[in-house]
């Protein structure tokens, strides 16, 4: 028995030694894709925030003036501010819309619910540039929005209110965007059990009571998630505004596009990002925190 | 915590038909005011339908619910004055447990200072004192019961209806959940329905038991009337195990004399005076009734008996506090009686093969009218 098992110490280390590797082997790659391949990106960004270019090359130096050139600028805080609004404006008018959407689709039996769901999530997986210019042919001077309000007669002629403007992008940005909300609210209406709803009636609650005290508090993670998605797609968005937007619908990101095309500003491009990823960065926190109230952590 | 006065229910005529299918039919139950009532059967018997038809979740398919003579069944959920205590407890999670407990009267615009008066007091009572500040998730399932009690209690209300609400707590924590839950009932004097399929569980709880099967109302008596007089096959069979002994009825004045396969039985169940003579009649006469008189010949237990018979055991299984000897009469070898026998140490005197004579009282006979179906294959 003992001369038998006196060899396993010795061989213990080894083992013990391999096992750590596989270890360190497996979190290199768990970290290191995404850091390669996200974290880099990101921090050459912020590096060449603080470069500048000169004629045709960019100049490693370090400089603050993008940063200064951007603030002190009339237009860009401008367009900055005004690029805020109108995500913030996408993002409530989706929240409305997506609740509503995700609080009826909660409400069928069977399997309606879930072809409907489908029929949510198939423009999903469609070619953004593509809902893009469908949204452009509905919102034209012969589109489908002008032909229906001409129909029921709202209007006499078409409209031109409709295309190449601020207004434009928001509504495209707003069909666009919108099953990004309606799927994570409708999943959490889905998770509250039947029986909470019954419980609060039980106790005495109307049915609006109910929905304020029980459904919504309960769907307000899955809600704020939504949004969170809407705004931070629709702020750093380049192409609707580029292919509706015309020239009074400019906004912010197409700003930043114009720095690495046309205008070939990269380290001011850069800058320009840093700011806007510090902006979506800032919201994903605020929804994280809200997102994940107390009562969810256990 | 006090509770205004009334509290009786009114069942009349009561049916559900979901999709095609029968679930409830034709019930007929009157609670009286702060009785406790177990409504127990089999699952898929409609129990559960029923008290969600009384709670309002559900709209019956015709009959009416009257509560202290009032018409409820217009009545929507959150204006009926009952409560209930939820299978799966249904706290509200984003809720502390001192919001759960006061959401019948936050809902209902009370004062703050009224509220959290109330909400001490209800924790108090399912002895909870310092658990207002916690979250559902971070208590047991005991504690989790008690406050879902203790939120069903705050509305005082003059009913309240209980889901099967031990379902999911080990057998020791039922245990003392159901003591905890009679002591509460009495305290507080207000009218629980009780729903569960648990038959131990509604015999000692009870002040009466509403036996359903098949959506239909089996029997309703007390938890003694249930088990020593049961009204039908299915009850006699529900409730632990008994045996059948079919027959016919042979004279019509007590003490009665019912004819079987087994031979001449006497019955004194004063329910046979109703029938005429020569009806069909199923005796049942409990395991623990029949006693062995005399083992091959040898006198055993010199226990006085009114009915005799001979039988021979085929099998003794020691089960604890008791043996049980199942034992065949050579007139009806199909039908195997069933006999338990206070367990000693050292064993039963019976050995399988053993010629027994077998006998019993004709006060522990039940007589239900008809031939009761045989008990069912496996018990629920």
């Amino acid at each position: 028995m003992t001369a038998t098992a006196a060899p396993l110490p010795a061989l213990a280390p080894p083992r013990r030694a391999t096992a750590l590797a596989r270890r360190l082997a497996w979190l290199a790659v768990i970290w290191g894709l995404p850091g390669l391949f996200i974290l880099v990106p990101l921090l050459t960004f912020l590096v060449y925030g603080f470069w500048r270019v000169e004629g045709a090359e960019i100049v490693a130096d370090f400089t603050l003036a993008n940063y200064v050139n951007f603030l002190s600028n009339e237009t860009y805080p401008r367009v900055f501010l005004r690029t805020l609004g109108l995500a913030l404006q996408v993002m409530a008018i989706n929240v409305v819309l997506g609740y509503a959407t995700a609080y009826f689709l909660a409400q069928i039996r069977g399997r309606t619910r879930y072809l409907l769901v489908l029929a949510l999530i198939v423009p999903l997986l469609m070619s953004y540039i593509i809902k893009v210019y469908a949204m452009r042919g509905l919102l034209g001077a012969n589109g489908l929005l002008n032909q229906a309000l001409m129909f029921v007669g709202v209007l006499d002629r078409p409209s031109n209110l409709f295309l190449f403007n601020l207004t434009a992008v928001l509504i495209t940005l707003t069909v666009v965007l919108l099953p990004f909300v309606v799927l994570p609210v409708f999943i959490a209406l889905e998770r509250i059990p039947r029986s909470y709803v019954d419980a609060s009636a039980d106790l005495g609650a109307t049915p609006w009571r109910t929905f304020r005290h029980v459904v919504l508090p309960l769907s307000l993670p899955g809600t704020v998630v939504g949004a969170m998605f809407c705004f931070v797609l629709a702020v750093g968005d380049f192409l609707a505004p580029q292919l509706v937007g015309g020239t009074r619908g400019f906004t912010y990101g197409r700003v930043v596009f114009s720095q690495f095309g046309m205008a070939f500003n990269w380290p001011f491009g850069a800058a320009l990002s840093v700011i806007l990823l510090a902006v979506a960065m800032t919201v994903i926190g605020v929804a994280g925190r809200l997102g994940n109230p107390r009562w969810m952590r256990r | 915590m006090a509770h205004a006065a009334g509290g009786r229910l009114e069942i009349r005529g009561i049916g559900k038909t979901y999709g095609g299918a029968r679930v409830l039919d034709a019930i007929d139950l009157t609670v009286e005011n702060g009785e406790f009532l177990t409504i127990l059967g089999p699952s898929g018997s409609g129990k559960t339908t029923l008290l969600r038809l009384i709670g309002g979740f559900t709209d019956a398919s015709e009959g009416r619910i009257l509560f202290d003579g009032i018409d409820m069944t217009p009545v929507p959920i959150y204006r009926r004055p009952f409560n209930t205590v939820f299978q799966d407890y249904a706290l509200f999670p984003h809720m502390t447990v001192g919001q759960n407990i006061g959401y019948g009267l936050t809902v209902r615009g009370e004062k703050k200072a009224t509220i959290g008066e109330a909400v001490a007091e209800a924790l108090s009572v399912v002895a909870l004192d310092d658990y207002a500040g916690r979250y559902p998730a971070q208590l047991s399932g005991g504690q989790q019961q008690r406050v879902a009690l203790a939120r069903a209690l705050i509305c005082r209300p003059k009913l309240i209806l209980l889901d099967e609400p031990l379902a999911a707590l080990d057998a020791e924590l039922r245990r003392q959940m159901q003591k905890f839950l009679k002591s509460i009932q009495r305290q507080v004097r207000v009218t629980f329905l009780f729903v569960t399929h648990d038959q131990h569980e509604a015999i000692t709880m009870s002040d009466r038991i509403c036996v359903i099967n098949d959506g239909r109302v089996e029997q309703v008596g007390t938890p003694e009337e249930i088990y020593y007089r049961p009204r039908t096959g299915f009850v006699a069979t529900f409730f632990g195990e008994n045996n059948l002994l079919p027959g016919r009825l042979t004279d019509g004045a007590g003490p009665w004399t019912v004819d079987t396969a087994f031979g001449p039985v006497a019955c004194a169940d004063r329910r046979l005076a109703e029938l005429a003579p020569n009806a069909a009649v199923t005796i049942a006469v409990r395991p623990e009734a029949l006693r062995v008189a005399a083992i091959n010949g040898a006198p055993h237990d010199d226990a006085p008996g009114d009915t005799r018979l001979e039988a021979e055991a085929r099998s003794v299984d020691f089960v604890g506090p008791v043996s049980q000897i199942t034992a065949v009469c050579p007139a009806a070898p199909d039908r195997p009686l069933l006999v338990k026998t206070a367990s000693r140490a050292g064993g039963t005197a019976v050995r399988p093969g053993d010629r027994l004579t077998l006998v019993w009282a004709a006060a522990d006979c039940a007589a239900m009218a008809g031939v009761a179906a045989d008990p069912p294959a496996a018990g629920p």
